[in-house]
């Protein structure tokens, strides 16, 4: 089990930056996930820290020793990929031995090792059939299997759920972040799935453009966002643009914003007059009196009621847990100061 | 299938199936016949072991034989070993590989006996090659290098004209092997060898079986190159067998023939088997 650290890294292509400056730590034994939209260069990243890249600018240390220029070959780096990667022409054991001869472990040990991951996979029925012969999910598993028996100091996963289907993936899900409890591995994990990131993660690095956005965990990134792009990304936000009209109480500031006035509770004071500010769609409470708005489209999700309205042109979003309020309807609404995020800057 | 379909599909094959058919049984079936004293075209015909039992025992017949195979052999392995690194190269589009691609597979367009008049011209005592290395002082004087005895020159150009042939047909096996599970081979430990050895080699054996035995059954029943530029002290089994029916012995001939053809079978199968069991370490 050892720790990763990143610092400053840059890749350019073509003059093109794909990564600029990022610099991170994941502690020994952290489960973090690098979260972002496509092109935002989390698998660059990725493919840097497995050394499938060389960056253009920085270091990589895997517990402590710099191995920016060394080969993926060379590396205590086990990499599990989309596409599973397979080597087609190998049956499942002879998959999951691959890496191991590459290493010459002598065959007892190889034997056990293999016969070790393959109980925990639930493979053993399968080590004798080819790729071609297993579902998606069995693929994803010998996938992983063949990361695990070569026990990697990290263990890198490359949106590896993305070819399943949702229930097969909640699934593998929970057996990815088992083993690596059990197997006590440091694992960095790309995805641009935000329910997966935050179901998975003890962290969560979040990308924009080639830039960290935001290093958090998952509960700190979805209450307290630092970023439009972040909010936005992460279980989706109203994100408005206001202006500081002043102290309304100990901790509390009065916001002009384009849907009228809002209070939000910050412990430091805002750092100028001009104020991005959020709130998540939930937070919002139907009330007699308040913030009025006008309902343009309903969507009944079971247990709540995703409502898109209207005030002064804004269009935003209230999730009320139960409410009769149709298209057309007047509703009005409150959102305590505690769920109004004051953001450094919007998108 | 409906009552009477197996036969309107073998009515529509017969066109083009049958023949090829009627090509390849009837200049098996006269060869094979000829090689046991039928269809003599000089004498009397009649069934008769003698031209095998005769044929086999000359000494010029074996020479024949291992000559033949050593070319065959060694030009599909050399074209086959020259292709790989090639189509490895050209894999990842660059700027100029499409360049490098057309040039690499110019030979192609070159027929045989041209080849061997542009390559006697540069080897000959008098050609490029000569001048260049004496010139450069490698060589004091020019020295012969055409016809030579173990048949490096003759070697030389079979790779050249095959090899493009054999780069070919796996430059689509490599290009089709994705980068993730080459770069999943290289993460789990394997060096440049071993991704070849391991993963490159098996996945484009079907390929290389292709091209080893199209390769080795050109060279192996080569005449232009041989009568060229081959060495003056060998006989390639094509050489002999068209020295036979010169001198009229038809019969002689088929057997030398039939030697090819028997030759070429066998060791296209043994090739095949071969490269298979070496690299994916099983027949299937």
């Amino acid at each position: 089990m050892i720790g990763v650290s990143a610092d400053r890294l840059a890749m350019r292509f073509d003059g093109v930056a794909a990564v600029e400056d990022v610099s991170f730590d994941v502690a020994p034994g952290e489960f973090v996930t690098l979260l972002g939209p496509s092109g935002c260069g989390k698998t660059t990243l990725l493919k840097m820290i497995s050394g499938f890249l060389a960056p253009t600018h920085g270091t990589i240390r895997l517990g402590g020793k710099d191995v920016t220029d060394v080969p993926p070959e060379a590396r205590d780096t086990a990499l599990c990929f989309q596409s599973y990667a397979l080597f087609p022409h190998l049956s499942v054991r002879e998959n999951l031995e691959f890496g191991l001869r590459q290493r010459r472990v002598p065959g007892p040990e190889r034997r056990a090792r293999v016969d070790a991951v393959a109980a925990t996979l639930e493979l053993d029925p399968q080590m004798d059939k080819l790729p071609n012969q297993l579902s998606g999910g069995q693929q994803q598993r010998v996938s992983l299997g063949r990361a695990l028996v070569m026990r990697p100091g990290v263990i890198l996963f490359d949106e590896p759920l993305s070819n399943l289907d949702a229930r097969l993936r909640d699934q593998v899900r929970i057996q990815i972040r088992q083993v690596q409890r059990d197997f006590g591995l440091t694992a960095i994990y790309v995805t641009h799935d935000q329910t997966e990131a935050l179901a998975l993660s003890d962290r969560v690095l979040v990308m924009n453009a080639g830039r960290v956005e935001q290093v958090d965990t998952p509960e700190a990134l979805y209450h307290r966002p630092r970023t439009g792009f972040v909010a936005d990304f992460i279980g989706g936000a109203n994100i408005l643009s206001g202006r500081l009209q002043g102290q309304a109480g100990p901790g509390l500031w009065r916001i002009d914003t384009p849907i009228g006035p809002l209070t939000a509770a910050a412990e430091t004071a805002p750092t100028g007059p001009d104020i991005a500010l959020c709130w998540r769609p939930e937070t919002a409470e139907l009330a007699e009196d308040g913030i009025a708005a006008q309902v343009l489209h309903r969507a009944f999700q079971g247990h709540f009621t995703d409502l898109s309205v209207s005030t002064n042109g804004i269009i935003y979003r209230i999730q009320a847990p139960r409410t009769d309020a149709r298209e057309g309807d007047r509703v009005h609404f409150r959102i305590a100061p505690d769920h109004i995020i004051l953001l450094e800057h919007a998108a | 299938m409906k009552p009477g379909g197996t036969a309107h599909i073998l009515l529509l094959l017969t066109p083009g199936i049958g023949l090829i058919l009627v090509f390849i049984g009837s200049v098996v079936y006269i060869a094979v016949a000829q090689s046991f004293g039928l269809y003599n075209l000089r004498g009397d015909s009649g069934f008769s072991w003698d031209f095998w039992i005769e044929g086999v025992d000359r000494r010029s017949y074996g020479r024949a034989v291992r000559y033949s195979l050593y070319v065959g052999v060694v030009s599909a392995i050399l074209s086959v070993a020259l292709a790989y690194p090639l189509a490895l190269w050209l894999r990842k589009p660059f700027r100029g590989s499409l360049t490098v691609s057309a040039v690499l597979k110019a030979p192609l367009l070159v027929h045989g006996i041209v080849a061997a008049f542009l390559f006697l011209n540069v080897i000959s005592y008098h050609g490029i090659l000569n001048q260049v290395m004496v010139w450069t002082g490698l060589f004091d004087e020019p020295r012969r290098l055409q016809n030579d005895r173990n048949a490096i020159g003759l070697l030389f150009l079979q790779v050249w004209k095959n090899m493009p042939f054999a780069l070919l047909l796996l430059t689509g096996a490599v290009q089709a092997i994705s980068d993730d599970v080459l770069n999943a081979a290289q993460d789990l430990g394997a060096g440049a060898w071993a991704r070849f050895r391991r993963v490159i080699a098996p996945l484009t054996v079907s390929a290389m079986q292709a091209a080893l035995i199209i390769v080795f059954i050109g060279a192996l029943a080569d005449f232009t190159f041989q009568t060229t530029i081959g060495p003056t002290n060998e006989r390639s089994l094509a050489q002999y067998m068209t020295f036979m029916k010169d001198r009229g012995r038809w019969n002689d001939a088929a057997v030398v023939g039939v030697t090819l053809m028997a030759l070429s079978f066998v060791g296209a199968i043994l090739l095949a088997a071969l490269s298979r069991l070496l690299f994916r370490g099983r027949l299937r």
